[in-house]
């Protein structure tokens, strides 16, 4: 192989930068297991003094780790769920069906791509306040909190996904449509040609997919905060951890913190370090995120 | 986000076998139910967009040229482009330092992601084990932002591993966050250490497009490997390397949570973006509509870089 020379100069630079990827990962694991007193102090040591599991206990304790990830789960499962199925339903309606306006609807659900997310907190937001006949409003959403209150608001905005739907597409037209055909013949519905043909057939695809979704619906942020800063209740664990910090003993503060946010992170770490064949290739296919 | 517009999207027309026979009848009934069933599958993406697509993009459209103080959505009152030029008026913030801010926030993610994942892609193609890597280098895409920036924070903090690290050195310690003029630079560079993992992914996936018979070749003329860096192993990278630089441009533009995590926009403005200004008029001060002429100002800067990206693939591919 004529590129592979040097090989210990390309293990020193993909070393080091490893080694800076991983570090904060580690400083985060140690300062969790630090005593009141021991993180944020001169000199600064990396090792703990111990490997005390206090803070662990604080953080489900203080924060209120069960509840925050009831609220995570909830959310993500919602997200994950609906936007599978929206996605693989338009996508097999757009792909193998046909009908007047397919051309348009397609336009349509890549032109949802262009738009930043940061386009719409402002007016999704306004919108849930202004739900009509929810949360104390009127028929025409005045009076009250609207849906901003509900556990939904946390997924509604993410219910349905333009890239989804592109992306289930662009892999349903693929197959035969000999294969679907045969089954019409058969006398199978197009739900039934649906769910016992193309939904087996898109395994990979709604794996990639759902990875997507799932990582990016857990670590959301931005707008979880904003609906949570209406009601506390519905925290989820991103927002949670990072509101109530103030709130935990001081002491050990940043300790208490790194404990609950390795708590946090490890469903999400745990996930793609098993399924990251799916994940890196949906990467891929969305283009860098 | 953008790419996906500039992958293929054609469609081959799907040739239908169709046998002519007394069954037209049954066969135009089958395709009339088609239609509707088509519409059913689709009808939950299509309520949702218009919910929550198209009604909120001429709601905030209409905000962004109206004054409205909230609450009754009968107050709105029309003001044409004022909240726009109210954005460029003297003595607004939002050009200098704000817009300047995420431009240079933007920038400097992009050269520092982009030289970070060349360096490392060029020598993780040279290895084994590349899917061990490459993991590792993701590991910050999959983490939630709170955690890497309030890990960060912690470490950019005198008695944090950074600060520790300069101690150790001999070198006195600095207030990353605190200061104005280490603020935006100590900022991006967490950004930049975020991102990097998907460059490298594009980066990865260019090399091994590069055939090897080209190094051969070099090997041949009795290059050395800076030239062979240089004339072969960049050139080639192009069309990846010009991927990177405009989608991380592009999400440089618009990342704000990061900021929010580690500084607030502080200290003063000096890391105070323009997402975030439109999320602080809007959520902290109730400025609806400043707020959301800012939101439109920025998806015009957006939009521009897209325009660039798609037009300059498009030549790319004519070319080709």
């Amino acid at each position: 192989m004529i590129r592979r020379r040097f090989p210990w100069l390309s293990y020193l630079v993909v070393v080091t930068g490893a080694v800076l990827t991983v570090v904060p990962f580690l400083d985060m694991v140690m300062t969790s297991f630090k005593g009141a007193g021991e993180a944020g102090t001169l000199p600064y040591r990396f090792l703990p003094e111990a490997f005390d599991l206090s803070n662990y206990r604080a953080a489900i304790d203080q924060l209120d780790l069960p509840v925050l990830f009831r609220n995570s789960v909830i959310a993500t499962a919602v997200i994950t769920g609906s936007v599978l199925l929206t996605s693989s339903l338009a996508g097999y309606a757009l792909a193998k069906l046909r009908f007047p306006g397919r051309n348009l609807i397609f336009r349509l659900v890549l032109s949802t791509m262009m738009f930043p997310p940061f386009l719409f907190f402002i007016p999704h937001f306004l919108i849930l306040v202004h739900w009509p006949l929810a949360g104390g409003n009127d028929l025409f959403g005045r009076g009250g909190a609207g849906l901003t209150v509900s556990i939904a608001a946390l997924a509604m905005p993410f219910l349905v996904n333009g890239f989804g739907i592109f992306l289930m597409r662009q892999f349903m037209v693929s197959i035969p449509d000999e294969v679907l055909e045969a089954a019409r013949i058969d006398g199978a519905g197009e739900f039934a040609v649906w769910w016992r043909i193309v939904v087996p057939q898109t395994r990979p695809v709604v794996l990639t997919l759902g990875l997507l979704t799932f990582v990016h619906a857990w670590n959301e942020y931005i707008w979880a905060l904003l609906i949570s800063t209406a009601n506390p209740d519905v925290m989820t664990l991103p927002v949670g951890i990072q509101l109530l910090q103030d709130y935990v003993d001081p002491t050990r503060t940043m300790p208490i913190v790194m404990a609950g946010l390795v708590l946090s992170i490890l469903p999400v770490l745990i996930v793609f370090l098993l399924l990251q064949k799916y994940y890196i290739r949906g990467m891929m296919l969305s283009g860098l995120k | 986000m953008v790419n996906a517009l500039t992958t293929a999207t054609t469609e081959r027309a799907a040739p239908r076998t169709r046998s002519a026979g007394p069954t037209v009848d049954r066969r135009a009934r089958a395709r009339r139910r088609q239609v509707v069933v088509a519409y059913l599958f689709l009808a939950p993406a299509l309520l949702f967009f218009a919910v929550f697509l198209i009604l909120p993009l001429g709601f905030a459209l209409l905000l962004a040229m109206s004054r409205w103080a909230g609450f009754d959505l009968g107050d709105i009152q029309l003001l044409g482009t004022d909240n726009f030029t109210g954005l460029f008026a003297d003595g607004s913030t939002f050009l200098a330092p704000i817009l300047t801010n995420t431009l240079l926030f933007a920038l400097g993610t992009v050269v520092l992601a982009l030289v970070g994942s060349v360096v490392v892609a060029t020598c993780i193609d040279n290895l084994r084990f590349q899917g061990l890597w490459r993991t590792l280098y993701f590991l910050p895409i999959v983490t939630t932002v709170v955690a890497v920036g309030n890990v960060w924070k912690y470490m950019y903090e005198p008695g944090g591993l950074v600060n520790g690290v300069l101690n150790a050195l001999g070198l006195s310690s600095v207030a990353f966050l605190q200061d104005p003029d280490t603020a935006l630079p100590s900022v991006v560079v967490v950004h930049a250490w975020a991102s990097v993992g998907s460059a490298i992914l594009v980066l990865t996936a260019g090399l091994k497009s590069i055939p090897e018979s080209y190094y051969e070749a070099a090997a041949l003329d009795g290059a050395g490997p800076v030239t062979v860096f240089w004339k072969i192993t960049l050139p080639l990278l192009r069309p990846s390397l010009l991927l990177v630089c405009i989608t991380q441009f592009i999400s440089g533009l618009q990342s704000f949570a990061l900021i929010i995590v580690m500084t607030a926009g502080g200290p003063g403005d000096a890391t105070n973006v323009a997402a975030l200004e439109m999320y602080r008029q809007a959520f902290s001060y109730g400025h609806w509509g400043p707020a959301s002429a800012a939101a439109f100002v920025l998806f015009m800067v957006v939009l521009l870089v897209t325009l660039v990206q798609l037009w300059i693939f498009r030549r790319k591919g004519e070319d080709a």
